[in-house]
């Protein structure tokens, strides 16, 4: 790392996708400034595991999440003196395991999360892309819609809808889309609007280039790299909406499970068994956690700015470090 | 007084809250319920929270004892018929509301009349369905009538809260409430709390307790926070896995009893012998232990409350034998069998617990078990679907008038809410024991009823819950089978 | 000035007629509210009777003309729950919130200000990482559950603070630590980093080569320009508070607001009063979006507003 690299995108990646070795080489390069950022590593190495914990969760884990048992109810986690290696986490109030439950649950969280951002994202970009190319009625009369639905009372609405249609996830899923779009409609607007002042696409729309060819050549390029952070953090909302909402009562209805929903269930018994809610809380702050961190190292990464300052940042330690060691070891202290 | 010492003395309150949270002073208690009372007009709502606080400032004709023993209240002697039709009830005599009106016969007719009038629209209607109206005859007895002869009518006035005759056309009724009762309004802070004063000139014995508060709190968790950190002296519906853990509790034989409707007339479930099969394979002993941590009994062959008139005393509980239950069932070449068994979650204590470990118990006496956990509102269809019964479906009955006739009308009468028989000979008594007024006959009937029920296995009756209060250390009291929470009747010891 | 207010409230408007559309739709067109509202034991008769009552039963073009012109009149109708005016209850309620609210984005604003500054002061340094780490835990922990866990260490371990309900300056604690927390993180992150973006601007090194002292040129000009984005990004948290995020903190602490009597509408399927709430909500965004407009423009005069 000692020669200042070329600022390598996840929207340059994109478009080097199909020029096979150097994409690898790239993600290599990649894979080696994220290792740089240890919190961001160890986000991006917990969602990972999430995401495995939630694909092979009836392979985890070790009972069905929803089969009770009257007779181990309310165990506590194996390292209490009542607890057994059984119920690694315990059990609920229902007798059912915890373990399995925090396995499961991550399906719901991440299911909704990628679903809503999903299709809030694309309907979102689409809106924007639209806006932004029509320009003139078009642009005002669809960013009126969104300014418009901006100022919604948001969550009273959800819940007024919910309450009215009847709670399920494709209900949670559905109505937390069509409130959460606006933003992705604002930001590619944007950017289509700066991309389309900058001379190449001015010179490429002269010389009659198709609008789609715009689109695809020049302006999604420009949009990945915000569009990837913005979907990552609206990722976290998303997640942290689906626990409220099953919280609340308004989300996933059992038996189905979800983290919000456990906790909305040992909340009654949180005198005698903390587990019950300690577990499930837990594993949504993890997953936000580790979502922001990945997200914050992705932000820094894909700005060129940000970038360069946390280049400096790491010469400079680098440098300091090697002064107080050794003059030779200068520049390998920093790769 | 100008900002500076506002804050000041704000801060001082602040400073004094914070090092006594909440202890009140030694006879005022607080008590928390599960939601706020939606008006205090006592006549217009069937609301819980309403009833807990006028329980208090208003009182009836008849009252019950702790035990549950109808006596009379506000009556001077339990009332006497004058004809099938009409019942007369003497009233005490130098009863004075709390703003002063007397407690007269004009009381007494002015609250039959306001409560019946279709004008009112008032939930409390279906208690009072039969009564016609009430006439005064002196100043000190009432007469009141009903549309046929009506066994019940005492019964009822347990129910009906005597109003003042003049005060309750007052526009602030509703928010003032006006009582003859042992406590008397003080204040309500919308959303916050509601407290209550005692009535220094009670007629009857004082109570103990100077001041109560209510305070709304829906969440049994948080009601258990509030009592455990101090706050709260009373809380209701205390889940059994906590009586341990709270300070003092109390439990006591509650209105709601758990039931499972067999359907006598569809395919599965139509042989006797598989519907005995089912009340069989149920072991109700083991339900009480683990899933209400004993503090429930097991049915004793009837949906009847144990409290209330016409429960049939000699029949036995449906004793647990699987092996009888599995023969039964291949007896009746039911073996293999899907039987559906519909129910709900969340509306009742431990529903779907209790749904499902039946759907377990059937399973293993040999039937295919087809569990439909709906939500609340379909399974409210399909409970009162006439044409169409479910094979089986889960409900808790709850009888506030503590008299046979609710659990006949609702589980046991062909066609009058969610029975699934259509035995015309047990509808007949059932109609018969609604207007007959000699009190053994009408047991006579009842007994007859709930005996064929149990042998043609109709119903499978469950659990007879219990309420289970938790107290703070300080407080005395003995719960009662009627729910009511009389803070008359409590005591604080310090 | 005028004219940009004259736009400014054609758009509230807009917004109203949105959210009426969208309660119309959800409500008469979507969703049966006399299924929804009535017991379902009620028979047929009792639920026609009903539908009668309060105009369910007339064409939907006869219904909403008649919806719109009840809300005009701000008639929201009787609350089941309650049989009183569904706005009695609303307006009574939403004291409550906005005292939460205060509280809670008020402890955020002036925690996040001086927090952020010092972080800033010197980026990297340990009062930085705990900052930036504070930061995003407080952006990660569901609020329902930090709620709990308050309860469960204040109130019940160690018996400091009520657990629930409303009162004197005791019960805000809780409520207001757990609304602010995620509102605080977030505007603690944005003083920090446009702090330190207005500390490497030239004019401040022009100022402390000219001989201005430190502190006198953060509080002075950094600061300034720092408030343009914390009050913008202060009256989205103040916004988006009011449209429903205070119902999870109000349910965890059965705090009597808007959002907990939104809770106990649904539980007890009162329609109308929920449409209430909303709409007063969405008048009073509106009104608040106004506000916040002037605001900006009062803060900095480069804004044009359009």
């Amino acid at each position: 790392m000692a020669i200042p690299m070329p600022v390598t995108t996840p929207a340059a990646i994109l478009r080097n996708a199909g020029r096979g070795p150097t994409m690898l080489k790239r993600l290599g390069e990649l894979g080696r400034e994220l290792w740089q950022d240890k919190l961001g590593t160890l986000g991006f190495a917990i969602i990972v595991g999430l995401l495995l914990m939630a694909i092979f969760a009836p392979l985890l884990a070790p009972y069905d999440p929803a089969a009770q048992s009257v007779v181990s109810r309310l165990k506590p986690p194996a390292w209490l003196p009542k607890g057994s290696w059984e119920h690694v986490l315990g059990t609920d109030h229902l007798g059912r395991d915890v373990l399995s439950r925090v396995i499961y649950g991550a399906r719901a969280s991440l299911l909704v999360g990628v679903v809503v951002v999903l299709a809030a994202g694309t309907f979102g970009v689409v809106v924007g892309l639209w806006a932004g190319f029509k320009g003139g009625r078009t642009d005002a009369i669809l960013m009126r819609i969104v300014d418009v639905q901006v100022a919604f009372p948001g969550l009273l609405l959800i819940l007024l809808i919910i309450s009215v249609i009847g709670p399920s996830m494709m209900t949670m899923i559905i109505v937390l889309a069509v409130t959460n779009w606006m933003v992705y409609a604002r930001v590619v607007r944007g950017i289509v609007l700066s991309v389309r002042q900058t001379p190449y696409v001015e010179a490429a729309e002269m010389i009659g280039c198709r609008t789609s060819r715009v689109v695809f050549r020049h302006i999604l390029p420009n949009l990945s790299s915000p569009l990837l952070t913005l979907g990552i953090l609206e990722f976290t909302n998303i997640v942290l909406a689906e626990a409220a909402l099953s919280f609340l009562g308004l989300g996933v209805q059992p038996p189905a499970t979800s983290w919000g929903l456990d906790v909305a269930n040992g909340r009654d018994y949180i005198f005698i068994a903390w587990w019950l809610i300690t577990f499930p809380g837990l594993s949504i702050a993890i997953t936000v956690l580790a979502v922001n961190l990945f997200a914050s190292w992705v932000r820094v990464t894909t700005d060129p700015q940000e970038r360069e300052k946390r280049y400096a940042y790491q010469r400079a330690k680098a440098a300091a470090r090697g002064r107080r060691q050794s003059p030779a070891n200068s520049e390998g202290g920093s790769a | 007084m100008n900002l500076l010492t506002r804050l000041a003395s704000s801060a001082a309150l602040a400073a004094i809250m914070a090092l006594s949270p909440l202890a009140a002073q030694a006879a005022d208690i607080t008590i928390a319920i599960g939601s706020e009372p939606s008006t205090l007009d006592p006549q217009v709502r069937d609301d819980g929270g309403e009833r807990a606080v006028n329980d208090n400032i208003y009182e009836t004709l008849m009252a019950r004892t702790p035990d549950g023993e109808l006596v009379a209240g506000l009556a001077a002697t339990p009332p006497t018929q004058v004809d099938p039709k009409t019942w007369e009830f003497k009233l005490r005599p130098d009863i004075k509301f709390h703003n002063g009106e007397a407690f007269n016969a004009d009381a007494v007719v002015n609250s039959v009349k306001r409560v019946i009038d279709p004008a009112l629209k008032s939930e409390q209607a279906a208690y009072f369905g039969t009564i016609t109206g009430a006439e005064k005859v002196d100043d000190l007895t009432v007469r009141i009538t009903t549309s046929g002869p009506d066994p019940i009518l005492p019964s009822r006035m347990y129910w009906m809260k005597m109003i003042p005759a003049s005060y309750s056309a007052d526009a602030k009724f509703a928010e003032a409430p006006v009582g003859t009762g042992p406590y008397k309004f003080a204040s309500w802070n919308r959303g916050q709390d509601l407290v209550l004063e005692k009535n220094a000139d009670y007629w009857g014995a004082p109570a103990s307790i100077d001041k109560v508060t209510f305070r709304f709190v829906g969440e049994s968790g948080t009601r258990l926070s509030g009592l455990m950190a101090g706050e709260l002296d009373v809380i209701t519906n205390l889940l059994p896995e906590f009586a341990q853990q709270a300070p003092k509790f109390a439990a006591v034989s509650g209105m709601e009893t758990s039931v499972i409707v067999l359907s006598a007339d569809n395919e599965a479930t139509k042989d006797v012998r598989v519907r005995e099969a089912m009340n069989l394979a149920i072991d109700r002993q083991a339900l009480a232990e683990s899933l209400f941590g004993g503090y429930a009994s097991p049915a004793k062959g009837q949906l009847v409350n144990p409290k209330a008139f016409g429960y049939n005393k000699s029949l036995p509980e449906y004793k647990h034998d699987l092996e009888k239950a599995k023969a039964l069932v291949k007896e009746a070449g039911a073996e293999g069998r899907t039987v559906q068994l519909v129910g709900e979650a969340g509306r009742w204590l431990k529903d779907r617990e209790l749904i499902e470990a039946v759907g377990a118990y059937w399973t293993e006496a040999g039937l295919k078990v087809d569990i439909k956990i709906e939500d609340f509102s379909e399974y409210l269809n399909q409970l009162f679907d006439k044409n169409k019964r479910p094979d089986a479906i889960f409900v808790s009955n709850s009888n506030e008038l503590l008299d046979a006739d609710r659990e006949m009308t609702s589980a046991y009468q062909s066609g009058a809410s969610y029975a699934s028989n259509s035995d015309k000979e047990m509808s007949d008594q059932i109609s018969a024991a609604r207007v007959e007024t000699d009190v053994e006959k009408r047991q006579a009937l009842y007994d007859a009823v709930t005996t064929k029920a149990y042998e043609q296995s109709y119903l499978a009756p469950l659990l007879n819950q219990q309420d289970i209060y938790g107290f703070s250390k300080r407080l005395e009291w003995q719960p009662r089978v009627d729910s009511k929470l009389l803070v008359k009747e409590m005591k604080v010891t310090e | 000035m005028g004219g940009f207010l004259l736009r400014r409230i054609g758009q509230g408007l807009l917004v109203v007629i949105g959210v009426t559309l969208i309660v119309f739709i959800a409500t008469r067109m979507v969703g049966d509210p006399v299924k929804v509202m009535l017991p379902l034991s009620a028979t047929d008769a009792q639920r026609a009777a009903f539908a009668h009552q309060v105009g369910l039963d007339r064409p939907i073009g006869t219904q909403f003309v008649d919806f719109v012109g009840d809300l005009t009149r701000l008639d929201f109708g009787e609350s089941l729950w309650q049989r009183r005016p569904a706005l009695d209850i609303v307006l009574e309620r939403l004291p409550n919130t906005l005292k939460l609210i205060g509280a809670g984005l008020g402890l955020a604003i002036l925690l996040s200000l001086p927090l952020g500054a010092i972080a800033a002061l010197k980026p990297g340094g340990w009062v930085d990482r705990t900052t930036v780490f504070v930061g995003l835990f407080g952006l990660s922990l569901p609020q329902f559950w930090f709620g709990l866990l308050l309860i469960v260490f204040f109130s019940v371990t160690l018996g400091w603070l009520p657990t629930s309900g409303m009162g004197g300056a005791v019960y805000y604690i809780l409520p207001a630590i757990t609304l602010a927390l995620p509102s605080l993180a977030r505007l603690v992150m944005l003083v920090r980093s446009s702090m330190i973006d207005e500390l490497n601007q030239q004019y401040v090194r022009t100022a402390r080569a000219k001989g201005l002292r430190f502190p006198r040129v953060v509080l002075v000009h950094a600061m300034r320009n720092t408030l343009v984005p914390f009050v913008t990004l202060a009256g989205w948290e103040l916004i988006s508070a009011l449209a429903g995020y205070t119902v999870v903190v109000e349910t965890v602490f059965a705090w009597p607001g808007l959002g907990l009597t939104a809770m106990q509408a649904i539980q007890k399927s009162d329609l109308f009063l929920l449409q209430a709430i909303v709409f007063t909500v969405a008048v009073l965004i509106v009104v608040i979006n106004v506000g916040l407009d002037i605001v900006y423009k009062l803060i900095d005069p480069r804004i044009r507003l359009a």
